[in-house]
């Protein structure tokens, strides 16, 4: 495509009129924009100002001013449209690009030239799962849900008790080789007996966990199939009273049967180990931000574990008493009202640590009946990163955010992301959350001088706002940016964080209102297990005072006369 | 004959049909010049497609409502037809062809005067009404969307094309012409009589097919070579050559030998064809026979769809109901990566998203019913007379309900708005009677109008603001493109990009017709209520907005105003002691002074601190009352703050006025009204006030130029803490035939011996020396004339001394430290009875 250059031209517009005493004629001549956006009549007034001419030529100014304009108009638009009909006709416009492109506009956005294309697998069980959940099919699904997952994770329950004991086992087995050395073994032996406590390991984890993973398998497909199953039958017999499709759960409950007695008293890994339902401190205000029309949030602030919020606490005993909050969550999983939830990571999505691999076991400690598993999602970001890299080498030019030639160099040659960008997965399965942010930060974080332009801010702006675009009204935010508690974190450090946080984010909101998606109803602050109750109170403090909405007009004092903006 | 009507099964065609698309949403971190953010494109679309509601044509559909949905989903409804050319069955005859090619051209050559372009002119564009006219429909989406650039897809059926459109670049708009070619491809299938052009080719080949017409040699016409394409050149020959001239000028390829749907309105075939009473279709009118039209038929379309809206009609419901609006569910299409950059990869385009122009009528039984039994002389309320025959009809059930939900009462509001119609065809010969029904309330569909009317605006006003300079650089620009960007901005018309040019050339024109002022901060807001009353009519925002600066802010926006609001603020202090001496006194006592958080109040009329919900119904009251009810409005605010004021220091009031909190306002209102009828019109003088000329009418009672208010100075007024009134008011309040229980107390200050001489009737006597001036408060002295005051509490209390002596003041102060409401001070003493022979020697009791 040509950038037009003459999409605007100038045109000079001469009148021309007698004076009515001599024969003399006035003239004035004016450049004018065409094509013209202004107001004909106002013009002709301006110009009987501005030519200080008789007003007695007023409708003969109007008339010729509009003629001209609108001759010279569709002059404008003739040559525009004539020249590129003879570029097409020499051969200048190739034809067939220009139907390409505007086939591909066609296709890609209207409906009638569109290719037809049905429902997908994951809308359609969209739609059947929220059809059922809610119905009274409800209770009796998240029964299935549950003693799915008390399977699953009786299932790695086992599989870390198995590892355990041979590790102890091969452990002494090892000791008693060294022992020996030199007497009836060798270094070679030792190392051999190594290689093979090794394979040992993994032959077991692998064996566990494709266990597991078939076992996933199943209860997707079986729960799955159970669903549509039952929707057929809601649909046939809307009111009838025969009993429904028996629930999957009692292949589960036998599977499960022998291992649950063992699972007592170990209490598993720390994932499964029950952490109980509070969250300690927590404390919350509705604000309303706006000058004029004043918006309602809620907004709370709490003292707990990111991963809380995942967990889904299984009491092993019975499927009965699960938690509410799962029931809301299924509840809202397909409707507009979904939640979110920022967790901070390092930039590195080939390996995990710290949070980010918590994360991972507590998404793979129950089945995910909705959406592809966590380990398919994460290799589906790694393409995405891929290209990501890609597309950074070839805006570099163009790169004006505060990040170092270096740094970014570094993090664009090893393809990872960096800091502020955020990966986006999305869970079924996980307690009170739909959708986390992964959001990339840096050790740069630690200090206690980042401001509002900082990559985390900016990453939070972009979370905010994505969030804002797909539906998410409730979303939580760790408030120091931070999900331990650390050594630098003093008394100043954390009221400095959480006020640049809380007033970023604040902004965020107010500048979200504009965007025309969905509001944030409930924004929730989170910070690290185990902070003093005076930091905790005094952060809760801070909350009422940077969220209370000042009015932007400023009061005088009396004294003084309020001198106008004009001069 | 009502009851006929009323039996009748209350069923209607659908008179207007919704269409839905999306606009591009911005990506990125993008700001505009000015560096706030931008605009989201759906508002643009907003603001812009506010002009198409006032096109009227006979041969265009009207526009009725824009309505802007989540994440930049725009919604228009249109008037509608079930019958279109595409779904027209039968073939309509060479003279019908003629006569639909002249009322089309009309319908594009209008829209071409507001510079509107169709662009998408196809066959399911052109529908037909019962008499069988051409009703063009959807024209305003390539205007609305800023020529396409708004929005993502392509505007245009690739059939009906022009062939330029496709080989210009992008971002050139397109002319007046490209709908000449659209139609004249329609004439050419409809005269060929082949349904449909090409219609086995696929998009790509059809393109191809269009662009290939322009390689067509000077002397095949176009027409001949379709004909020649389609087989039908038999029937090609035996058309009438009036028509293929017809025909071929539209399909001209060189756009300059194309005419213009205006110039092509002068085509010889339009003669020649005997058309003006033909009908187009032949077709069998089914909705024609089904006897008597509904009543509602009656109303304009406008009040229709507010009806249709108020009886919970939803269009975005409606659409999602019949299938138009479907929604993926949205944790689908969650992105995979939001970078940095703000760039977003993995998010799954929402298929529903694709623009899909399906029609979707909106049903009005539900409305019918609603309506139902409003009988039909509802519909024809007599405004000037009454009559014997027809009853004035029982009132609607709604009528004493709360504003909120009389204004959300289908069959209340349709009577109001039947009946302010009337009122405003008649206007200004109507004017009271406007006024008298504005009282009650006023119908939201017309209080742009209504406000109009009460404001007195009547003439050419159109001719005034197009004289007026807007354009024209001035040093206050800045200012005013300073402050637009953040006047009610979370409102969808003022925040768009239209909505700003009209705020800043309704500003300018202000400015440029009030040398004598300067622009203030505020101005804005006062600005903003009547932009968004009357957006599609800048001559009327702006003739509004200078009526009503004089009658409420008369002198408001001169260079030095502090003269002008320190006297308003001071009477403003002033009423809160009259009416209110407890929170008077609070008040005064912690020094939260009118100066710290009334100036913004009244400076905008309230327009800064409120939303426009609340402004809108503010003002519809304010507007009935004179240039002294927003001190009522300010007391009433903070009457409803009173117990948190009270209890309250400086620092906390500050605070908890620094961001007004809610105001119930209808109670706001009704309490200012109050407030405002029993308080003597003189205490609330103010020299900076604008006379008004009374009219003789009102001037039937000539006084003495002494018994009337004058001027005080700031720092006089700032000095007395009650208001004063004047002698005419205390005569009226003092006239026994008025107030057979005296409303007022007369308390004469002066010494005994003059107040044997001669006093104002009734009144007591307390002299100033009888009071202890040496306390640090002066308490009101034990005597039984004191008890008598105390006994009267609750009645105006009027302090008279000799002439202008300090001595009222003083005496009135303490009254008020005493907590005594209604406390003032007669203006220029007991003397000014004497001008009338007033005083009368005090019965010795």
């Amino acid at each position: 495509m040509t950038p037009t250059s003459e999409k605007v031209v100038e045109k000079k517009f001469m009148f021309e009129f007698p004076t009515l005493t001599t024969d003399d004629k006035h003239q004035f001549e004016v450049p004018i924009h065409i094509p013209f956006s202004g107001n004909i009549r106002e013009l002709a007034q301006r110009l009987i100002t501005l030519f200080k001419v008789p007003v007695y030529i007023e409708k003969d100014l109007e008339e010729k001013l509009k003629s001209f304009v609108d001759k010279e108009t569709l002059l404008f638009h003739d040559t525009v449209a004539e020249d590129a009909l003879k570029k097409a006709q020499n051969g200048e416009i190739d034809a067939e690009e220009v139907i390409k492109k505007f086939e591909r506009l066609f296709k890609e956005e209207t409906a009638e030239y569109a290719d037809p294309r049905g429902s997908t697998d994951e809308e359609l069980f969209a739609t059947v799962y929220h059809k059922l959940v809610h119905s009274p099919a409800l209770e009796g699904m998240l029964q299935v849900e549950h003693s799915y997952s008390i399977a699953v994770n009786e299932m790695t329950t086992q599989r870390d008790d198995e590892l355990a004991s041979l590790t102890e086992r091969q452990a002494k087995e090892m000791s008693d080789l060294v022992a020996g050395i030199g007497e009836f073994s060798t270094e070679a032996d030792v190392n051999l007996l190594a290689a093979r406590h090794c394979e040992d390991q993994n032959m077991i984890q692998a064996k566990i966990n494709s266990q597991i993973d078939s076992l996933q398998e199943t209860q997707r497909r079986e729960y799955r199939d159970w669903l549509m199953k039952l929707l057929e039958e809601q649909a046939e017999e809307a009111s009838s009273v025969t009993p429904p499709t028996p629930s999957p759960t009692h292949i589960v409950r036998h599977l499960s049967n022998d291992v649950s007695s063992k699972d007592k008293g170990k209490g598993g890994s720390d994932i499964s180990s029950d952490v109980g339902n509070n969250p300690g401190l927590e404390e919350s205000f509705t604000i309303h931000l706006g000058s004029q029309m004043k918006q309602m949030h809620n907004i709370r602030i709490m003292s707990a574990d990111v991963l809380h919020l995942c967990k889904t606490h299984l009491s092993s005993k019975g499927g009965m008493d699960m938690q509410p909050q799962r029931l809301q969550t299924a509840l809202a999983l397909y409707s507009n009202d979904l939640c979110g939830l920022v967790l901070l990571t390092d930039g590195l999505i080939s390996s995990f640590s710290g949070t980010t691999k918590d994360f991972i076991s507590v998404c793979q400690q129950s089945t995910e009946f909705h959406f592809p598993s966590i380990d398919d999602q994460l290799e589906k970001i790694r393409e995405g990163v891929k290209e990501t890299a890609a597309w950074r080498q070839e805006h570099w030019i163009a790169e004006n955010l505060s990040i170092s030639s270096q740094q970014w160099r570094r993090a664009s040659s090893s393809g990872a992301l960096r800091s502020g960008d955020v990966y986006v997965t999305r869970h079924s399965n996980l307690n009170e959350v739909h959708v986390v942010f992964h959001m990339v930060i840096d050790d740069s974080l630690r200090s206690s001088e980042i401001n509002s332009r900082h990559p985390a801010i900016l990453g939070l702006r972009n979370v905010l706002k994505t969030a804002c675009s797909n539906d998410i009204t409730t979303l939580t935010v760790p408030l120091l940016l931070a999900h331990h508690i650390t050594e630098e974190m003093t008394v100043a450090w954390c009221a400095k964080r959480a006020e640049l946080v809380l007033k970023c984010v604040k902004g965020f909101m107010i500048e979200m209102a504009s965007w025309g998606g969905s509001e944030l109803k409930n924004l929730q602050f989170v910070v690290p297990e185990g902070i003093s109750d005076e930091v905790f109170v005094s952060l809760a403090a801070m909350l009422p005072s940077v969220f209370r909405v000042s009015n932007p007009l400023v009061f005088k004092a009396s004294s003084t006369p309020i001198t106008p903006k004009t001069s | 004959m009502s009851k006929a009507s009323t039996m009748q099964k209350p069923s209607m065609e659908p008179r207007f049909a919704g269409i839905t698309f999306f606009a591009t949403s911005h990506v990125g971190d993008v700001c505009g010049t000015n560096g706030l953010p931008l605009t989201p494109n759906s508002i643009t679309i907003y603001g812009r497609s506010q002009i198409l509601r006032t096109f009227s044509h006979p041969n265009l559909c009207a526009y009725l409502d824009i309505i802007r949905g989540k994440h930049e989903r725009t919604m228009i409804v249109l008037e509608y037809y079930a019958l279109s050319l595409s779904s027209a069955q039968c073939s309509i005859s060479e003279q019908g062809i003629v006569k639909l090619c002249q009322q089309t051209l009309q319908a594009l050559a209008y829209i071409n005067t507001f510079g509107v372009v169709h662009r998408c002119l196809a066959p399911d564009n052109i529908l037909f009404d019962s008499k069988g006219n051409v009703k063009l429909f959807n024209y305003g989406l390539y205007y609305m969307t800023g020529q396409g650039g708004d929005v993502s897809f392509p505007i245009g059926n690739p059939r009906y094309t022009a062939p330029e459109v496709f080989l210009v670049d992008s971002q050139t708009v397109s002319g007046p012409k490209v709908d000449v070619w659209s139609l004249g491809i329609i004439l050419a299938e409809l005269a060929l009589g082949v349904g449909q052009l090409w219609p086995e080719l696929k998009l790509a080949q059809l393109m191809r097919k269009v662009l290939s017409l322009i390689h067509c040699n000077s002397d095949t016409s176009v027409l001949s070579r379709i004909a020649r394409e389609h087989s039908c050149w038999t029937k090609y020959e035996s058309l009438p050559k009036s028509l293929v001239a017809l025909i071929n000028s539209c399909l001209q390829l060189k756009p300059s030998d194309r005419p213009t749907p205006e110039e092509l309105l002068k085509h010889p075939a339009f003669l020649e064809h005997d058309i003006a009473n033909l009908e187009i279709h032949p077709f069998e009118r089914v909705e024609g026979v089904r006897g008597k039209e509904h009543a509602l038929s009656s109303l304009p379309l406008q009040e229709l769809f507010y009806l249709w809206r108020l009886a919970g009609g939803d269009v975005q419901a409606e659409l999602k109901k019949q299938g138009l609006i479907r929604t993926m569910p949205t944790i689908l299409s969650v992105p995979r990566l939001v970078l940095l950059e703000g760039n977003i990869l993995g998010k799954r385009r929402d298929q529903t998203s694709l623009l899909d122009l399906k029609i979707i009528p909106l049903s009005l039984d539900t409305l019918a019913l609603r309506l139902s039994n409003v009988p039909v002389s509802a519909y024809y309320p007599l405004i000037e007379t009454r009559s014997e025959i027809i009853q004035d009809d029982d009132e609607c059930d709604a009528a004493n309900l709360p504003l909120i939900i009389r204004e959300r009462d289908t069959e209340y509001q349709f009577r109001r708005i039947v009946l302010f119609r009337r009122l405003l065809e008649g206007y200004p010969y109507t004017r009271s009677a406007i006024i008298r029904e504005a009282r009650r309330d006023i119908p939201p569909l017309y209080r742009g109008a209504v406000w109009a009317a009460l404001l007195e605006v009547e003439g050419d006003i159109d001719a005034h603001f197009i004289e007026t300079d807007k354009e024209t650089p001035t040093h206050t620009d800045r200012q005013i493109e300073v402050d637009i960007p953040r006047c009610h901005q979370y409102d969808e018309l003022l925040s768009s990009r239209e909505g700003h040019r009209k705020f800043k050339r309704v500003l300018k024109a202000w400015v440029e017709t009030n040398p004598q002022y300067v622009y203030w901060q505020g101005l804005d807001s006062l600005c903003a209520p009547f932009i968004y009353l009357n957006f599609n009519n800048e001559a009327k925002a702006f003739a509004c907005l200078s009526a009503f600066i004089p009658k409420y802010l008369h002198r408001f926006f001169l260079k030095d105003n502090s003269a002008v609001i320190r006297e308003y603020l001071a009477k403003f202090t002033h009423i809160i002691a009259f009416h209110d001496p407890d929170l008077s006194n609070h008040l005064q006592e912690i020094g939260f002074i009118p100066d710290l958080f009334a100036i913004p109040w009244f400076l905008t009329m309230f327009s800064h601190v409120f939303p426009l919900p609340k402004i809108l119904h503010l003002w519809d009251q304010l507007l009935l009352g004179d240039a002294s009810f927003p001190l009522y409005v300010g007391l009433a605010i903070l009457q409803q703050h009173r117990d948190a004021l009270l209890s309250s220091g400086f620092n906390e009031c500050i605070l908890l006025f620094s961001d007004l909190p809610e105001v119930d306002i209808e109670r706001c209102l009704s309490d200012s009204v109050s407030l405002y009828c029993c308080t003597p019109r003189s205490t609330t003088y103010r020299q900076h006030e604008r006379v008004v000329v009374k009219t003789p009418s009102q001037k039937n009672r000539p006084h003495h130029p002494d018994l009337e208010m004058s001027a005080q100075t700031v720092a006089e007024l700032q000095a007395e803490s009650c208001p004063r009134i004047s002698g005419a008011d205390l005569l009226d309040l003092l006239d026994a035939v008025k107030f057979p229980r005296p409303k007022v107390l007369v308390i004469d200050v002066r010494g005994p011996e003059l107040y044997n001489i001669g006093s104002a009737p009734g009144s007591i006597n307390i002299p100033h020396t009888r009071f202890d001036w040496t306390a640090e408060i002066p308490q009101l002295p034990s005597c039984p004339e004191a008890n008598t005051l105390l006994q009267n509490r609750g009645k105006i209390l009027v302090v008279a001394g000799q002439g202008d002596s300090p001595q009222a003041a003083q005496v009135a102060q303490v009254l008020l430290r005493s907590g005594l409401p209604r406390v003032c001070i007669l203006h220029r003493g007991i003397d000014v009875l004497q001008l009338g022979n007033l005083l009368t020697k005090p019965s010795s009791t």
